[in-house]
């Protein structure tokens, strides 16, 4: 008995090590949000409450401009590594095939390549072709680095969807065309909503790529908010900051929630963790 | 099976590998079109040169390679290694015992304690750097606490190799954290207890069983946090200075700043290699590793 239970008590050092990992964790996000409301220019002592910081964003037309570009580019390039991304993973999926295994390679490759080296490439790619650098370019490379984590996050879910119910459908009549349309994407509507949703916090708040493929203006709100903090660092930063983090956040949290209401029996957080294991 | 059968059926997987085989070919156009071919130029750009009105032109001179190939780039390259081998073996040692203790100790919070994790991580990179920065500059809130506690008169953080690789650290354990997470999870817990009846302390148990049986885990990990550690140019930008540059600053310089676009495709190709190379000796090592075992 002594024994047994002395098997069920917590390590020490581990918790204690996971205390402080999220004090570390959350301390500076915590200290950005708290002094965007400060009503002093300081980052050391808050100096009562005051929404002046964000009164400053709302009045700020180049910083509007930005975050609407931002959300330009975010949507189109969901939408369009969302298309390209379930096309690839449902053709994956179905041609194993040696040439199937050399295409799934290249398309995860994005992953494994730091971005700078991509975003570079992109670079040189964009103004080698004459295409002027705009937020059609940052598009363009967004939904290139972006279809990777579609095709994995479908090809996880189709995993789980039996090639034979598709097959039925056929033998009901249907179309393979028809049987993809009515059968096989309705079921992965679920894993189609987690990575649109994962897709657009990501390439909302990427900087590396949309730092090399921008135009002169409008640029996408991460840029904009790098060469500000170059200068320093102030509260209408912090304000941005804040603003950009709680977006992120509930883009995310709802990416990891909304399939599991479909899907009860995965835990749609495999999908993130799923993605490293390969 | 009947001949008849056999027949009808031919017909319709023709079809279906046909319609896959569709499916298959636009995105396959797009990564060609986008992502090979600007690796494709890149390399070809490395060889180049730079005209005299200051464009990039394609050509066939090693020029790049050779002015690469100097002391100032060499430690640059070095120094980059020694921060991102920091940067790994920091977040391993913080990553390990978090991990282990919401596998095992987490009980029904697990999941909320790894969505707590992984929301901030792959929130704004940026966000999270700047964060860090305002919270050590140096009338930031640490430096303010200092002083009024009367510790010390506040410490410059900023501009040293310690914030840069804390930045790094900051910015990449989550990719240490998710696979020994899911390595740990899958662990048989038997083995620990086995390890306890045979009369192990704690502590051998943990070094005889556990760790070796999660090290897949932590090899993926590793290569994780090396990869983007590694090309990073954010953290030193804005947390270093120029003696903590990494290669990524030299890149990006040489593409924003510098203007000379086919050395930084020889540096950035030099980069890669570098890599690739690293990557190829880790996956021999492991292999072999896991095969002796």
């Amino acid at each position: 008995m002594a024994r047994a239970r002395k098997l069920e008590r917590k390590p020490p050092f581990a918790v204690g090590m996971t205390v402080i990992f999220f004090a570390w964790l959350y301390l500076p996000i915590l200290a950005v949000a708290l002094f965007s409301f400060n009503d002093k220019k300081s980052l050391s002592s808050f100096g009562g409450f005051s929404l002046r910081w964000y009164d400053d964003l709302v009045h700020n037309d180049a910083l509007l401009d930005s975050l609407v570009a931002s959300l330009k580019i975010a949507t189109v390039a969901t939408l369009g590594s969302l298309l390209l991304g379930t096309m690839l993973a449902l053709g994956l999926e179905r041609v194993r095939s040696r040439r199937g295994r050399v295409i799934g390679t290249i398309t995860l490759l994005p992953l494994v390549t730091p971005e700078i080296v991509t975003g570079v490439a992109a670079l040189l790619l964009f103004t080698g072709i004459g295409l002027k650098l705009s937020l059609t370019t940052v598009i363009l490379a967004e939904i290139t680095f972006s279809i990777a984590y579609v095709t994995v996050i479908v090809r996880g879910r189709l995993v789980g969807i039996a090639g034979e119910v598709e097959e039925a459908a056929r033998d009901l009549g249907c179309t393979p065309f028809q049987a993809v349309r009515l059968v096989t994407l309705p079921s992965l509507i679920p894993a189609l909503v987690g990575a649109g949703l994962l897709v657009f916090a990501l390439v909302f708040d990427d900087f590396v790529l949309a730092f090399f493929t921008t135009g002169v203006d409008p640029q996408p709100l991460p840029v904009r908010v790098y060469s500000s903090i170059r200068f320093g660092v102030s509260p209408a930063i912090n304000a941005i900051g804040t603003l950009m983090l709680v977006a992120s956040a509930l883009l995310i949290a709802a990416g990891l929630w909304i399939p599991r209401l479909f899907n009860r029996d995965t835990s749609s957080l495999d999908l993130i963790t799923g993605g490293d294991r390969k | 099976m009947t001949a008849g059968q056999e027949v009808a059926k031919r017909p319709r997987s023709a079809q279906r590998t046909s319609l896959w085989g569709w499916l298959l070919a636009l995105p396959t156009a797009w990564m060609v079109v986008f992502f090979v071919s600007s690796m494709v130029i890149i390399v070809l750009l490395s060889f180049g040169r730079t005209t005299n009105d200051g464009y990039p032109a394609f050509a066939t001179s090693t020029a790049n390679y050779r002015a690469i190939w100097n002391e100032v780039y060499l430690e640059l390259l070095l120094r980059s290694l020694a921060y991102a081998v920091a940067t790994v073996i920091i977040s391993a040692l913080i990553a390990y015992p978090v991990a282990y203790a919401i596998a095992l100790h987490g009980g029904r919070y697990k999941n909320v304690l790894i969505a707590a994790i992984v929301v901030p991580f792959f929130a704004s990179y940026l966000v999270r750097m700047y964060a860090w920065k305002a919270l050590l500059s140096d009338d930031g809130l640490v430096n303010s606490g200092l002083r009024r506690s009367g510790l010390s008169d506040g410490i410059t953080f900023l501009n040293t190799s310690g914030a840069v690789i804390a930045g790094l650290v900051y910015g990449f354990v989550v990719f240490m954290i998710l696979p020994v997470y899911a390595s740990l999870e899958r662990l048989d817990k038997s083995l620990i207890e086995a390890g306890k009846d045979l009369y192990h302390s704690p502590v051998r148990t943990f070094f005889s069983v556990t760790l070796p049986a999660t090290r897949a885990g932590l090899y993926g990990g590793v290569l994780l946090v090396f990869l983007p550690a590694l090309g990073d140019f954010v953290s030193a930008q804005l947390l270093g200075g120029a003696n903590t540059y990494m290669m990524g600053n030299l890149v990006q310089q040489q593409f924003t700043e510098g203007q000379n676009w086919p050395l930084g495709s020889a540096l950035t190709v030099g980069l890669m290699a570098a890599l690739t190379i690293l990557m190829v000796a880790y996956l021999r090592g492991t292999s072999t590793r896991g095969r002796e075992i």
